[in-house]
């Protein structure tokens, strides 16, 4: 169910008002997690299992690394082991139903249909780890479930076809006769082997909870139905914003405050993503596709406007999506983090990525890049851990070469201006209009290896760039004065001409103009860009 | 509210200053009300519309029933009779001045008695819905309802088939109930096509883009190309506005698809032999149910009815599916009759008078028009209240 859709609107008319209704009661939690369950699983049912299944067991995960000490008890193994002397009834109830739930998987899985073997034995192992972990009491191994069955469903679902493809390759080329089985072969049931929407988005938001519960910087939630809706809160359940435990969990704890702005901004903030999606992403998306499906028929010009019309037309799909995402949010009463600010006015390649998919490039920051040891161990390895986070975040976004050469381009990018941008010359010096438009086509030449299909189209886009004749691009006057339009407004917001924009008739001008260009031009429907990650 | 949660519910972070507070919401809400309320309303003053004698709507226009509708509630004197069904009464072969409606006004001796209110591909399932949504300009007058039996031919042409099917008019047809099973949109296509019915800006919008932009959104017609390899895309540079001549395209007066010049206009046994039809069941029929719906929705507006059915072309029968179309016939006459509705079966036409297996030729048209005139029931009709 896409937010532009009226599937989505019937649903939203039934939603908020029983959300509303049920507000003196104790049964809203339990109705935004039925709405949230029964809105992912339009998409695909079957999507429902592996969303619960990941919520079930992070939630234990944490619940019993709760019953474990922090640090510097010892643990009587042998004790526990053989007299079952855990003195914890949670823990040992936790090692003997993890113990016989591992040697029962086992069995099945002998004496079961082959076709469940796979999926049984990797149940199999976190059982296993689960038994350790409670016989250990040790918190690290519950992260450590936590981290591998999360990110084991994101590689398998997401990686799978890519590893396989890729080493089996590699045994090719090595003449070996070794040969990994396709992804979707290990499928029980018959199930089918589809990316789960949104699974990139949902396992990152658990996995965070988990990681901070274990650096103690969130509380642990008791309450399955309240974490069961964090996690799947289905405003930001198909492409974020990734939120954070401690930010979202506690407006769970108590029905947020009726107040009119919520639904004027949240209106507000539909409006504009609903504007930016359907006016402006899917009408460039006709231009984008046109000239980067068929790359040898189109001159330089051509090249470099799609390339442009592209950066643009992602921007607008994906913020206007966390616009749409917020704005629904906020009817209901929540607040959502900012993903997206402005990023195209970003002045250097660091403030790009501290304005561009925030809470993604936050995420990194906090679990990857800081836990690598940051900026604090010299340059060399503040270099190092820079190009593993923007290599891991290139490689989140898909599964393809393509991504992971876009991750390390942003990399370098960012390692070799890095020192640039904290000079004196290029703050003070340099004009503001130039540092931007030098970010902007940095960025959009990077942009050209997300957007190719192949690596072999990628190199073939940026050869033609500069070296094919100069015909005309023939790109739409309307296109041209639409994204002209925008960027206007956005350089006026970041003025200090910015009052112009606050003034009444300029906000109720651009919004009657939105609604109406929305009923004129709409440019169809389509998916988003992101939820392919 | 504990410390944590009134930091997370700080006020939203926008990064625009498109924050509307109620006033102003309210006043943009009343803006665009006015606007699209008005602005179709408006455009009919500044939009010419020439009809005129033997005015069909034009075949790229089949699909703009905000036409249809301001031509009904605009340019149809009230003394006149609609003529309503698909493209017989249209005329799929013919020129204007070669279908039915012209020859019962040339031979009636009375300009523009009879209007031809056939749209092409409009089966009783969709005719259906164009009554409902945009027909209510249909009440307190003369309205004569063509039956064309092809629809009940196979259970393909009835809609009953489970396969996929793509078909015209799709978006006048009932979206959830009655259930087509061929019918396979997604909900939000139903949806659409339902909120369009309610929101005439809407079917507006689609006049705009049926009239000026070749059936496409604005933006997408500014990306048209010409389909020469590599495309050059000449709307590129086009103003969209300067496509909006505020006139509504009429018909091409020479036609090369259709009228007595054209190849098409050739009787079938030159082009087809003889065809086995799988009549439907007139209880299950889809469309039979829609047709009868239709009859008593047009008799609830206090319109005076006359159906005629046919004359459908037996001599392309195959000698097996004769027997059932006649029960199926007879089936449609007994419930005519039952309902009190006046209606006419015209003797079958001569075979070479036939285009295909509902469509007369021009000849045809003509003799038709002469034997419906010459019909008691049809004088009688014509001459009631």
């Amino acid at each position: 169910m896409l937010f532009h859709t009226w599937p989505f609107l019937v649903f939203m008319l039934i939603v908020l008002p029983v959300f509303y209704a049920l507000r003196k009661t104790r049964w809203w939690i339990p109705w935004l997690m039925a709405s949230s369950y029964f809105f992912y699983g339009w998409w695909n049912p079957y999507y429902l299992l592996l969303v619960f299944y990941a919520t079930v067991l992070d939630y234990f995960l944490v619940a019993l690394m709760d019953h474990c000490p922090r640090a510097g008890q010892k643990v009587d193994v042998t004790g526990r082991l053989f007299h079952l002397r855990f003195g914890d009834w949670v823990l040992k109830t936790a090692f003997l139903a993890s113990s016989a739930a591992t040697v029962a998987i086992l069995a099945v899985a002998w004496l079961g249909p082959p076709t469940l073997r796979p999926a049984l034995a990797g149940l199999a192992v976190i059982v296993l780890l689960m038994a350790s972990g409670a016989l250990l009491s040790n918190r690290r191994i519950w992260l450590l479930i936590s981290l591998v069955n999360n990110l084991a469903l994101l590689l398998f679902f997401k990686y799978g076809h890519f590893a396989v493809e890729n080493v089996n390759a590699v045994f090719a080329w090595l003449h070996g006769s070794w040969h990994l089985p396709e992804p979707s072969t290990l499928m029980p049931f018959g199930f089918s082997y589809v990316l789960p929407v949104g699974i990139s988005f949902y396992t990152f938001q658990s996995l965070s909870y988990t990681i901070d519960f274990y650096f103690g910087n969130v509380d642990r939630e008791r309450n399955f139905l309240r974490f069961a809706t964090f996690v799947c809160f289905f405003p930001q359940l198909m492409a974020g914003p990734i939120e954070r435990a401690k930010h979202l969990l506690p407006q769970f704890r108590e029905f947020p405050p009726i107040r009119r702005q919520n639904f004027t901004d949240g209106l507000s903030l539909f409006l504009v993503g609903l504007f930016k999606k359907l006016a402006l992403a899917n009408y460039l998306a006709f231009y984008v596709e046109r000239v980067y499906d068929n790359p040898k028929a189109f001159g330089a010009p051509a090249l470099l406007l799609a390339t442009f019309a592209f950066a643009w037309q992602i921007y607008f799909d994906f913020s206007g999506y966390t616009d749409m995402a917020r704005g629904i949010a906020r009817l209901l009463g929540f607040n959502l983090i900012l993903n997206f600010n402005n990023p195209y006015l970003a002045t250097g390649l660091g403030e790009f990525w501290q304005r561009w998919h925030i809470s993604l490039s936050s995420w990194f920051r906090d679990y990857v890049y800081i836990p690598l040891g940051g900026n604090k161990d010299g340059v060399f390895n503040t270099y190092r851990n820079l190009f593993v986070t923007f290599l891991l975040s290139g490689i989140w976004h898909g599964a393809a070469w393509t991504f992971a050469i876009w991750g390390a381009l942003n990399a370098f990018g960012v390692m070799a201006t890095r020192e640039l941008e904290r000079s004196a010359f290029y703050r003070d010096r340099v004009p503001r209009l130039l540092k931007q438009l030098g970010v902007f086509v940095f960025v959009c030449l990077t942009w050209i290896f997300f957007r190719a299909e192949s690596l072999g189209d990628a190199w073939l886009i940026v050869r033609r760039i500069f070296t094919a004749v100069w015909s005309d691009p023939q790109i739409p006057a309307l296109m041209l004065a639409l994204v002209g339009l925008v960027w206007l407004y956005q350089f006026l917001y970041e003025s200090k001409h910015r009052e112009i924009l606050q003034t009444g008739l300029v906000r109720v001008g651009c919004a009657v103009f939105m609604v109406l260009y929305l009923f004129l031009f709409a440019s169809g429907g389509g998916s988003f860009i992101y939820f392919q990650f | 509210m504990d410390k944590s949660r009134k930091a997370a519910v700080a006020a939203t972070q926008i990064m625009n200053e498109m924050r509307l507070n109620g006033r102003q919401c309210a006043l943009a809400l009343g803006l665009i009300v006015l606007a699209v309320f008005l602005t179709p309303r408006l455009w009919k003053g500044v939009e010419r519309f020439d009809t005129g004698l033997d005015y069909r709507i034009p075949y790229d226009l089949s699909k703009d029933y905000w036409l249809y509708q301001r031509r009904l509630e605009d340019k149809i004197d009230p003394r006149s009779m609609v003529m309503l069904g698909d493209s017989v009464v249209w005329g799929e072969y013919v020129l204007p001045d070669g279908t039915w409606s012209h020859f019962l006004n040339e031979q009636s001796g009375q300009a523009d008695k009879f209007v031809n209110g056939g749209v092409n591909g409009l089966f009783p399932l969709a005719l259906e819905g164009l009554v409902d949504y945009y027909g209510h300009a249909l009440h307190n007058r003369k309205v004569i309802l063509h039956c064309n039996l092809l629809w009940l031919s196979s259970p393909k042409a009835d809609l009953q088939t489970d396969k996929e099917e793509k078909f015209n008019h799709s978006r006048l047809v009932p979206q959830f109930f009655p259930r087509i099973p061929c019918y396979k949109a997604d909900a939000n296509e139903r949806l659409s096509a339902i909120v369009e019915r309610h929101f005439p800006f809407s079917a507006w919008v689609d006049h705009l883009q049926d009239a000026y932009f070749g059936q496409r959104s604005i933006p997408n017609w500014t990306l048209e190309d010409d389909g020469s390899d590599p495309p050059r895309y000449p709307n590129s540079y086009k103003d969209p506005l300067a496509q909006i001549t505020f006139h509504v395209p009429s018909a091409p007066s020479d036609d090369p698809q259709r009228g007595p010049k054209s190849p098409r206009h050739k009787p079938w046994s030159e082009s087809g032999g003889v065809t086995q039809f799988e009549w439907v069941d007139l209880d299950t029929s889809l469309q039979w149910n829609a047709f009868r719906r239709l009859v008593r929705t047009l008799r609830e507006r206090g319109n005076d009815v006359f159906v005629i059915l046919g004359p459908f072309n037996e001599h392309i029968m195959a000698e097996e599916s004769r027997a059932p179309y006649r029960k199926l016939r007879d089936g449609v006459t007994a419930w005519l009759t039952e309902n009190k509705v006046p209606h006419l079966v015209p003797e079958v036409l001569p075979s070479p008078l036939y285009a295909d297996a509902s469509h007369p030729l021009t000849e045809g048209y003509a003799l038709l028009a002469k034997r419906t005139l010459a019909s008691d029931d049809f004088q009688n009709w014509l001459k009631g209240p």
